[in-house]
């Protein structure tokens, strides 16, 4: 969900890029083993919610760039629906006295 | 969909993923490196921390690359390619597990499916779930079982049970509610002329409703009306066909045309399709050409003690058979309170149509099935034994795996699919032997077994088969598989421990062994069971004489012989003529000879309190009908010529006669009739018993009465028998001339020598008898090959100890000994077991015994003793070398 999120709202990214913007917008609460980022972003093309492409990065070297695909958009809506849903429900239950 | 195709993809690129992936993340490694170093740390340092935020980067590039799917598969393929190999490398023990389990499972396809074809497939009607037979039992009859509709009502062949009143069938139709449709059915023998040479041909007579209670409908024109099925309604035919196609040509035009049967022109109204399957089809081995109606008379179903017909019946879609049966009882029991002469504690019962048409085999089949299952557990045991030796032989390198960090499960998997490998092979060569075995044993069965030619191979029979193989496959590869995975990789990486390990396995082998002998025990005192069975049936007396013999029959049609006159002229000028030919000795006719059907009769005997029924087998003999058969007289005279219509009427009885109805005394001079208003019958002679019926059944009171007079007695002539000096069957056409010259359109059926029909009545248990024979067989050898395996390897396992004794002075015989004391374990062991397994199992087929106890104790002794010999045999060659050993050799190995 955070790496759709992040290619939604940022565009085309290589995986550092997604992981860089991943702990700045967590404002470093957010911090896993950058590792495991690779598997999902596979697991994520295989299941065809992005798209990868080869291009240059600013320095001139190699870099695969992600974008999300409308199918992985729709994928983020239909998650972030339900993430809100479960969210506001464990809110009111803490803000209820 | 698209998922598998990307997979696909991947799959083909997948060393280009992998590459792919590298680079990301070394290109991640590096920027992160990178940020570490412009905040100030040495670039060796940066590289460290960037990694150590990264995490295991191997793990997940086995977590990336699982993503693609792959891995499964891979590591099974990897896992095949290995287990392929290490077969490969010994390719005498590979053949060897491979052909032990294709005889086995090869034995218990062919088995099995025949039991499909004959008890499990369903019959070729439409819903057959929803057919029933229909029998009535009277009063004998033990209590039936409504429960076990597994094994059908009749499972064994009752006494009581009798085939259906006509009257009765009525009653059952008018007052059930269960039923569809319950239709009569009858075998009917009729002879065709006119088309070719004459023929008698078997048909059936049945109701109207017939054809649709099995709901199969005619090819061609129509099937009964209930109007033609009525006495003195039209005489119609309805046609296989086989007769058809066959006798007529399969002309389209046959509708409305005439067939002459039995003299008597019946006009064609339909034909069945080709695959129709009338139901007493399943008893006969010649095709049944023809269906005429029913048509009882007023007569027959006014008389509800006249028991006559089949009975097949479709029950209402989601009526049960206990509702239908009870029905039925209460149909029964206001018929016993309205008819009690005929109908007290007379019942209706029934069954599914399917269980009660082969109920006559379903026992014994059921018997050889398991006896096949028994066979498959031996080699599997077997190949279990094998397995568990190379797993023995392959501990060192298992330990090097295991040291070398391979997983439990890994180890463990790899066993597991080196025997699925074997398995899988042992499968497909046991299917395809099994494919041969079921061609040779259909060829061997007796035709008694019904629906034999249905016999093939279907998706259950391959569904069974795949089963087992799989089954068998973890079965006997998880023991050493386990056993290998718990090797301990210190232990045994040591040469010396390698010799002193594996007491457990060695445990595992001994029992696996004893177990295999066990197994084999039981089959062996089941084959022995059934041979001394066959023995006694064989042993046998008769009472009269089968070599030489022929018997035919030639059956008069009512209509151009309707008196018994008539026929009895005809078979006295047969009798004249056939007794003119050369190589004959002698003639007789009959209405019945021995082992091929009868006809019994109630009589009254003057002077006897007639309470009790006497229900004698009746025969209308001739004179020479003695001499034919050599049955001898034993006080009194025998028939003559001069015993004929106008003189006194007279018979006589056999010995069992006198025993049973006069309590020994002389019935010489006795009189008995068939009823209030009959003749009397005056007895002139006694001769001994026969077993009319073959050598399987009883002797029966019996009376002979003359040929020639039949005017005292309802029996139609109909059997020849001609004893002659040389072969008889070289007889039959000379005969079947002499028949046509008297009359050129009557056939003459059912040629057979009295020795073929002992040998078929025997048939069944011959069968059985060689089947478990071959059973046993195989299972010795396969016992032969355990003991032989388990003292082979443990007089290896033992070589230093066996050395070290003979250099301290141990002789050979001594070590002979030694090795034998342990094979004599193993054997008394395996017959202590497999003593108890037949005591247990045996009892289950005792009713398929003649004359044998099923606990007999001179069979279980004997094949314990043949395990013994077997046992001592299998034993020698491994003790003879461990005799034989030279300790300096034996030493210096270690």
């Amino acid at each position: 969900m955070l790496i759709l999120k992040t290619l939604v709202r940022g565009g085309e990214m290589h995986g550092f890029e997604i992981a860089e913007a991943i702990r700045q917008h967590s404002e470093d609460v957010l911090q896993v083993e950058e590792g495991s980022l690779y598997p999902a972003l596979q697991r994520m093309l295989m299941k065809g919610w992005l798209t990868g492409e080869w291009s240059k990065t600013g320095e001139g070297r190699r870099a695969r760039y992600y974008q999300a695909t409308p199918e992985g958009r729709r994928r983020l809506e239909s998650e972030l629906e339900s993430y809100y849903r479960v969210a506001r429900a464990i809110a009111q239950v803490l803000v209820a006295e | 969909m698209r998922d598998l195709s990307r997979r696909l993809k991947y799959f083909r690129r997948r060393d280009e993923a992998a590459h792919e992936l590298d680079e990301e993340m070394r290109l991640h490694m590096e920027l992160r490196a990178q940020q570490f170093e412009e905040r100030g740390t040495t670039a060796e340092e940066a590289g460290f921390a960037a990694r150590r935020q990264f995490g295991n980067r191997a793990a997940i590039e086995i977590a990336a690359s699982e993503v693609w799917g792959w891995g499964w598969w891979e590591r099974l393929a990897q896992d095949v390619r290995y287990a392929a190999r290490s077969l490969g490398k010994t390719p005498g023990f590979a053949a060897l597990a491979v052909a032990t389990l294709a005889v086995g499972l090869g034995m218990n396809t062919a088995v099995f499916s025949i039991v499909n074809a004959v008890m499990l497939r369903s019959l070729p009607y439409p819903e057959p779930e929803r057919l029933i037979s229909l029998w009535e039992e009277s009063p004998r009859e033990a209590r039936r079982n409504l429960t076990s509709s597994g094994t059908g009502l009749g499972a064994a062949p009752s006494r009581g049970r009798t085939t259906v009143a006509p009257a009765n069938l009525m009653d059952y139709r008018k007052d059930t509610t269960a039923f569809e449709g319950l239709a009569g059915v009858d075998g009917s023998q009729m002879n065709l002329t006119g088309k070719g040479a004459p023929e008698r041909l078997p048909g059936e007579s049945v109701t109207a409703n017939y054809f649709r209670v099995l709901g199969v409908g005619p090819q061609l024109g129509r099937t009964f009306t209930e109007a033609e099925d009525r006495e003195g309604g039209d005489p119609v035919i309805v046609l296989s066909h086989r007769f058809w196609q066959r006798r007529l040509g399969g002309d389209t035009s046959i509708l409305g045309q005439t067939v002459t049967m039995d003299s008597r022109a019946y006009r064609v109204i339909g034909v069945m399709p080709a695959g129709f399957e009338p139901v007493t089809q399943f008893q006969l081995t010649v095709p049944v050409e023809y269906f005429v109606p029913a048509a009882y008379s007023k007569e027959l179903l006014s008389h509800h003690g006249d028991h006559e017909i089949g009975v097949v019946g479709r029950l209402k879609p989601g009526v049960t058979l206990r509702a239908a049966q009870a029905e039925l009882d209460g149909v029964s029991a206001a018929l016993a309170h309205q008819y009690p002469d005929s109908n007290r504690g007379l019942t209706a019962a029934m069954a599914p149509a399917r269980d009660d048409i082969v109920r006559s085999v379903s026992d014994s089949l059921r018997a050889l099935l398991a006896a096949s299952g028994l066979i498959v557990l031996i080699t599997c045991v077997n190949v279990a034994n094998l397995l568990l030796v190379r797993a023995v032989a392959r501990r060192h390198e298992t330990s090097v795996r295991l040291a070398l960090g391979a997983g439990r499960g890994r180890v463990m998997r790899a066993f597991l699919t080196e025997s699925a490998m074997i398995s899988a092979a042992g499968g497909a060569a046991g299917v395809l032997l099994g494919l041969v075995l079921m061609r040779v044993l259909v060829a061997a069965a007796p035709l008694s077994i019904p629906r034999l030619d249905t016999v093939s191979m279907d998706w259950r029979v391959f569904a069974v088969a795949a089963g087992i193989a799989t089954a068998t496959g973890l079965v006997f590869g998880l023991a050493p598989a386990w056993q290998s995975s718990r090797a301990r990789p210190a232990d045994s990486l040591k040469a010396a421990e390698r010799r002193a390990s594996g007491r457990a396995q060695s445990r595992w082998r001994g029992a696996l062994t004893v177990t295999e002998m066990a197994l084999s025990l039981v089959l062996m005192v089941g084959a022995g069971l059934f041979l001394k069975s066959f023995m006694n049936i064989i042993g046998m007396e008769l009472g009269f004489r089968t070599d030489h013999v022929l018997a035919m029959n030639v059956n008069l049609p009512q209509l151009r012989y309707p008196t018994a006159d008539r026929r009895l002229a005809f078979f006295q000028e047969l009798e004249e003529r056939v007794r003119a030919l050369p190589g004959v000795q002698s003639v007789a006719y009959a209405n019945r000879l021995p082992l091929r059907g009868g006809w019994g009769t109630g009589i009254q005997i003057e002077g006897v309190d007639s309470t009790g029924s006497f229900v004698p087998d009746s025969q209308a003999v001739s004179p020479g009908y003695f001499e034919t058969l050599n049955i001898s007289l034993s006080r009194g005279r025998l028939l003559t010529a001069e015993d004929c219509k106008g003189h006194p009427y007279v018979a006589v009885v056999n010995l069992a006669f006198a025993r049973q109805y006069l309590q020994g005394s002389d019935p010489i001079g006795r009189r008995f009739r068939r009823g209030p208003t009959g003749m009397w019958f005056s007895i002139v002679g006694v001769v001994n018993d026969v077993r009319r019926g073959g050598k399987l059944k009883d002797i029966n009171p019996q009376i002979y009465l003359p040929a020639a007079q039949t005017d005292g007695y309802p029996v139609r002539l109909a059997d020849l028998a001609v004893r002659s000096a040389g072969e008889p069957r070289l007889l039959v056409n000379a005969i079947q001339q002499q028949v046509w010259a008297i009359d050129k359109d009557q056939p003459v059926t059912a040629v057979h020598t009295l020795d073929e029909l002992i040998s078929d009545s025997v048939a069944d248990q011959r069968f059985q008898m060689l089947l478990l024979a071959v059973f046993a067989g195989v299972a010795v050898v396969l016992a032969m090959i355990g003991v032989f395996g388990v003292l082979s390897y443990s007089v290896n396992q033992r070589m230093n100890e066996l050395g070290v004794r003979i250099a301290l002075g141990a002789s050979p015989a001594q070590i002979l000994r030694l090795v034998m004391k342990q094979a004599g374990t193993l054997v008394a062991a395996g017959a202590a077991f497999g003593l108890l397994g037949s005591w247990v199992l045996t009892r289950f087929v005792g009713h398929l015994l003649f004359h044998v106890q099923a606990h007999d104790a001179t069979t279980y002794a004997a094949a314990a003793g043949a395990l013994a010999v077997v046992g001592v045999a299998a034993a020698m060659s491994p003790a003879m070398r461990g005799a034989r050993v030279d300790p300096a050799v034996a030493l210096r190995e270690q």
